[in-house]
């Protein structure tokens, strides 16, 4: 049996962990709020680049390498966002199995199949199972900015379009709230912006034929769509950084309900043990003036 | 004439009633008033400019790359990356541009970092000059 002191110095100690874990997740929802501020930021720019390409292209009839499908697909690019920081809870977990699903699933079938990994946690995992990257990329969550998604969206359209890889696949968790996120596999490149179902939305009569184009319309498009490309690599970083910060949040919301429960069942165990004490010594102590009678 | 101005990290104006507008553009600088004809062009890096209806001075921002589109009852630029006069950080800017200087000066660069880093002394030059529009 625990003394009291053994049990008083263990609800202190909790009570630490307790204050930690609190300051940690006041700290996540302050960055989640950040976060997020910067995925409503980027949504005006984000739409209304996609619906310029998709109109640009349309009207003026504009291939471009970075849209075409391929038929068959032998090289794949595969890159694995997670975070640099454990401590929320399954989060990167969920990445790497997914990535390790496919290895297995995927290796034999693809002639090549290469890695890189934005995060720390990413890179160590498969670092165990022997898989060495092309990159890796830390320092995401300290400062997430559109120029370091655009310097990796950079490099990425250099291995596609030297022919090295036939699609560039990103795996990262997809923010949905603070709560809830889940892990989605997206195909980078080539750019699919779904043309065919935006064929309809397209406002054709907001573009005259006399519309003026500075320089040529192909080379507009080819500038937006390296843009979009930036674009899509930051805005996955931006919710991989939000939905870590939402998942740590939420594990250090539970870590501290659950210090609080143990607290609770100490104190009322350490409340049981001092009244027995009491009792014990009021006994001993009526016991003996009986005796002395 | 409806005016937005957004970068993927901020929003800068999204939908404001402007008498005229003046930006970098591909072949050099073009001001645009109400009635201009329906364009499309890429922006340079540079100092753009607007006058907001019915006020009597200009706002100033230093853009980067950047995508403009006159339509007829509006303007949408996306530009890469927008400064307000107040955002530029002196020396900041002035380390850049002596960063860029030097490289430029040193190495043998290839056609596309040559570009991009006259494209950061651009940006820092412009930077220096938009802080005497501050208001």
């Amino acid at each position: 049996m625990a003394s009291l002191k053994d049990i008083r110095a263990q609800i202190a100690s909790t009570k630490n962990t307790q204050q930690i874990t609190k300051a940690l997740k006041l700290v996540s929802a302050s960055k989640l709020r950040k976060a997020q501020n910067n995925i409503v930021n980027m949504r005006p720019y984000a739409l209304s680049l996609r619906r310029v390409i998709s109109d640009v292209a349309v009207t003026q009839k504009v291939a471009h390498p970075l849209m075409g499908q391929r038929t068959e697909v032998n090289k794949v690019l595969m890159v694995v966002l997670t975070s640099d920081r454990g401590l929320c809870g399954a989060f990167n977990t969920n990445i790497n199995k997914f990535a390790e699903k496919y290895i297995r699933d995927n290796k034999a079938r693809l002639q090549k199949l290469d890695f890189i990994f934005v995060g720390k946690k990413g890179f160590e995992f498969f670092q165990k199972r022997n898989i060495t990257p092309l990159e890796s990329i830390t320092g995401l969550d300290k400062d997430i900015s559109y120029k370091l998604a655009s310097q990796v969206a950079d490099r990425l359209l250099g291995y596609f379009l030297s022919g090295e890889y036939d699609e560039v696949q990103l795996v990262y968790n997809e923010f949905k709230s603070a709560i809830s996120h889940n892990v989605v596999c997206e195909t980078l490149l080539p750019i699919n912006l779904g043309l065919s179902s935006f064929s309809d939305e397209v406002n054709t009569a907001r573009f005259s034929k006399d519309l003026v184009f500075e320089p040529s319309p192909e080379e507009v498009v080819e500038q937006l769509l390296t843009k979009h490309f930036g674009l899509q690599v930051y805005r996955s970083m931006s919710e991989s950084v939000a939905a870590e910060h939402g998942a740590r949040m939420t594990a250090m919301e539970n870590a501290s309900n659950n210090a609080k429960e143990l607290i609770n069942k100490m104190t009322l165990t350490y409340n049981k043990l001092r009244q027995e004490k009491i009792t014990t010594e009021l006994i001993e102590i009526v016991s003996g003036a009986e005796a002395l009678k | 004439m409806k005016m937005t101005l957004v970068t993927p990290e901020k929003r800068i104006l999204t939908g404001a009633d402007v008498e005229s507008v003046t930006v970098p553009a591909f072949r050099g600088e073009l001001n645009i008033l109400e009635g201009h004809t329906p364009l499309v062009t890429t922006l340079d890096t540079g100092i753009m400019r607007w006058k907001v209806k019915g006020s009597d001075r200009f706002q100033y921002a230093v853009i980067s790359w950047g995508y403009c589109e006159v339509y007829p009852n509006g303007i949408d630029i996306l530009a890469e990356t927008a400064d307000l006069p107040e955002d530029v950080n002196l020396t900041d800017a002035q380390s850049f541009i002596d960063k860029a200087k030097a490289r430029l000066a040193a190495e043998s660069l290839n056609d596309a970092d040559y570009a991009d880093l006259s494209r950061v002394v651009k940006r820092g030059e412009s930077s220096i000059e938009v802080t005497k529009f501050k208001n």
